[in-house]
């Protein structure tokens, strides 16, 4: 059994009118079942209203399916009694940086989650430190929040759930607020945290550029999985993704039209140091290489 | 204008006084209230005054300083005094006019002006020379006794310490609000007081529902992080007396004895 599995999960948003009435049911979540093995790397697409991150909400014990099941390491999140342990395995990011930095300075906020745990004081500061330098944020623990920057911020919010020594982090487009660069901090931390930590990692999030380096992406559609598959896959089929309103990133999206227009090309092409080496590899121009590389790079930043 | 006002801002420096616990200063502020007000004598107020000077050179906050925070009282200071002058009834020194101005008012007014003057300043010595998350602590823990009144100490505290948090996020929004508005031709600045008045309401509307949207989020992202009340909360700083606070609190207890002594020997 995987880390989060979701059997069915359905979730359905009731709108009432002044005197509690029923006045529509709008379905967010139909029928997702989900299965993610632990120390994967995983990101949930979907343009907005496509239900993401009412699912994402249920991974956390904040929102319980109205029909079907939601298993978080092995408990079921909708009995009261596994609340604590699921939100201590599963920590949340939000999207809002300001929204969820609790602490007036930041190693107070990333002891925060340690200290609801009823962690003793030594092992929170132990925990503290770790989480921070794991983030690169060691050198900011006694500046106020207030004075960071976007993507500073998120970093903080993330030590503050690795502090509590999870299993698993769902981030909830924790990159929309942020700016080209801050994106790029988040992003790279949630790798880092992967990669080295082992800490199985849900991305929730609308930027196509953000899920190249996942194992694994779902993208929703109405509240349904509407595709799945490696990134790979996935980007190969670019047609079906502006259905669905989302972009792939420009690298590919050359790629599938030189394809399209007779270049032999492989399929799912995810970044421009890739088409670069293709194109060069079928021309034979090994020494253009650099050139185009340049150039290419140039291009796609 | 409100980032002007330094009553009750932290004034960050290394001091004796900082170092202390924030229980040893807030009670230290309590006794030294009430000593103000145990009795009308010189030789308190003497006594009174020493005190309060040599803190004020303990907590290195510069005097300066601390006189600008008085600024905003004046106003206070002066109405209280000259309704004591004219007010107080007794052995007229002179009348002029309506009003009649007394022997005991002008002491009472003195009296009356000295108290409310250490009063503010021993209080935003506490303020100058303690964070505010140390001061909640501290809060916190004193009244923790109060539980047993089913008094949410814990939840009260934490409050503040979240107002404190989005006081400057609030002020940096109501700022952007007001620029928006300004942008699309509201006028904040002429007017009379009502219609001034008026023109704040589109700035307050939107200001109260991004807190009410905030607070919610802040909500969520707490209990997503486990937090469930006070209840089985560890501390990631707890709150230790140590020996300067050992010292302070002797220092305190022999102002007050000497307060005690002199209001009793010379009570006038």
């Amino acid at each position: 059994m995987g880390i989060v599995e979701t059997k069915d999960l359905t979730y359905e948003y009731i709108r009432r009118d002044e005197e509690g009435n029923v006045e529509g049911i709008t379905r967010a979540v139909d029928g997702v079942t989900m299965s993610i093995e632990e120390g994967d790397f995983i990101a949930v697409l979907g343009s907005n209203g496509s239900g993401k991150s009412t699912f994402a909400k249920h991974l956390n014990a904040i929102l319980y399916p109205t029909e079907g099941s939601v298993f978080v390491d092995g408990k079921d999140t909708s009995d009261p009694a596994n609340t604590w342990d699921i939100r201590q395995r599963a920590g949340m990011i939000f999207q809002n940086p300001d929204n969820q930095i609790i602490g007036n300075v930041v190693e107070e906020d990333v002891g925060f989650g340690p200290e609801n745990m009823g962690v003793p004081t030594d092992e929170i500061w132990v925990r503290v430190e770790e989480a921070l330098k794991t983030l690169n944020m060691y050198e900011f623990r006694k500046h106020s929040p207030n004075k960071l920057s976007g993507g500073q911020k998120q970093r903080v919010a993330i030590a503050g759930v690795v502090a509590m020594h999870p299993k698993c982090i769902i981030m909830d487009e924790p990159t929309a607020m942020l700016d080209p660069l801050g994106r790029k901090e988040v992003i790279r931390a949630a790798r880092a945290l992967n990669d080295v930590e082992g800490v199985t990692i849900i991305l929730i999030t609308h930027y196509m550029e953000e899920v190249i380096y996942a194992d694994k992406v779902f993208v929703m559609d109405k509240g349904k999985i509407a595709m799945q598959g490696s990134p790979r896959e996935i980007f190969s089929r670019p047609e079906e993704l502006k259905k669905l309103r989302l972009t792939v990133p420009q690298a590919t999206l050359l790629a599938y039209e030189l394809k399209r227009r007779g270049l032999d090309l492989p399929e799912g092409i995810l970044s421009g140091d890739e088409l670069v080496r293709e194109i060069c590899l079928r021309t034979g121009k090994d020494m253009e290489q650099e050139k185009y590389k340049k150039a290419l790079s140039e291009f796609a930043n | 204008m409100i980032r002007d006002i330094t009553i009750g801002q932290y004034y960050q420096t290394k001091s004796a006084l900082h170092s202390l616990d924030p229980r040893t200063k807030l009670i230290g502020v309590l006794v030294y209230l009430v000593s103000l007000f145990l009795f009308n004598s010189i030789s308190v107020y003497i006594i009174a005054t020493i005190f309060l000077v040599s803190v004020i050179i303990l907590s290195r906050v510069p005097l300066s300083y601390i006189l600008k925070g008085m600024k905003s009282m004046v106003f206070i200071l002066l109405l209280t005094v000259i309704f004591n002058i004219f007010l107080t009834p007794g052995v007229p020194v002179f009348t002029f006019w309506k009003f009649r101005v007394t022997k005991e008012g002008l002491i009472i007014a003195g009296y009356t002006a000295i108290r409310l003057l250490y009063l503010i300043v021993g209080s935003s010595l506490l303020t100058f020379t303690t964070t505010p998350n140390n001061l909640t602590d501290g809060l916190e823990s004193l009244m923790k006794p109060l539980r047993a009144f089913r008094v949410p100490v814990h939840e009260v505290a934490m409050m503040m310490s979240i107002a404190l948090r989005f006081i400057p996020i609030l002020l940096d929004e109501t700022d952007k609000i007001m620029k928006a508005q300004q942008a699309r031709g509201a006028d904040f600045e002429h007017g009379n007081i009502l219609r001034r008045a008026k023109s704040l309401v589109p700035i307050l509307v939107p200001l109260f529902v991004s807190a009410f949207r905030r607070a919610n989020d802040l909500a969520m992202a707490m209990e997503a992080r486990c937090y469930r009340g006070g209840d089985g909360r560890s501390k990631m700083k707890p709150l230790k007396y140590k020996a300067q606070d050992i010292t302070a609190f002797i220092t305190l207890a022999v102002y007050f004895a000497a307060v005690i002594a002199a209001g009793r020997i010379s009570p006038i």
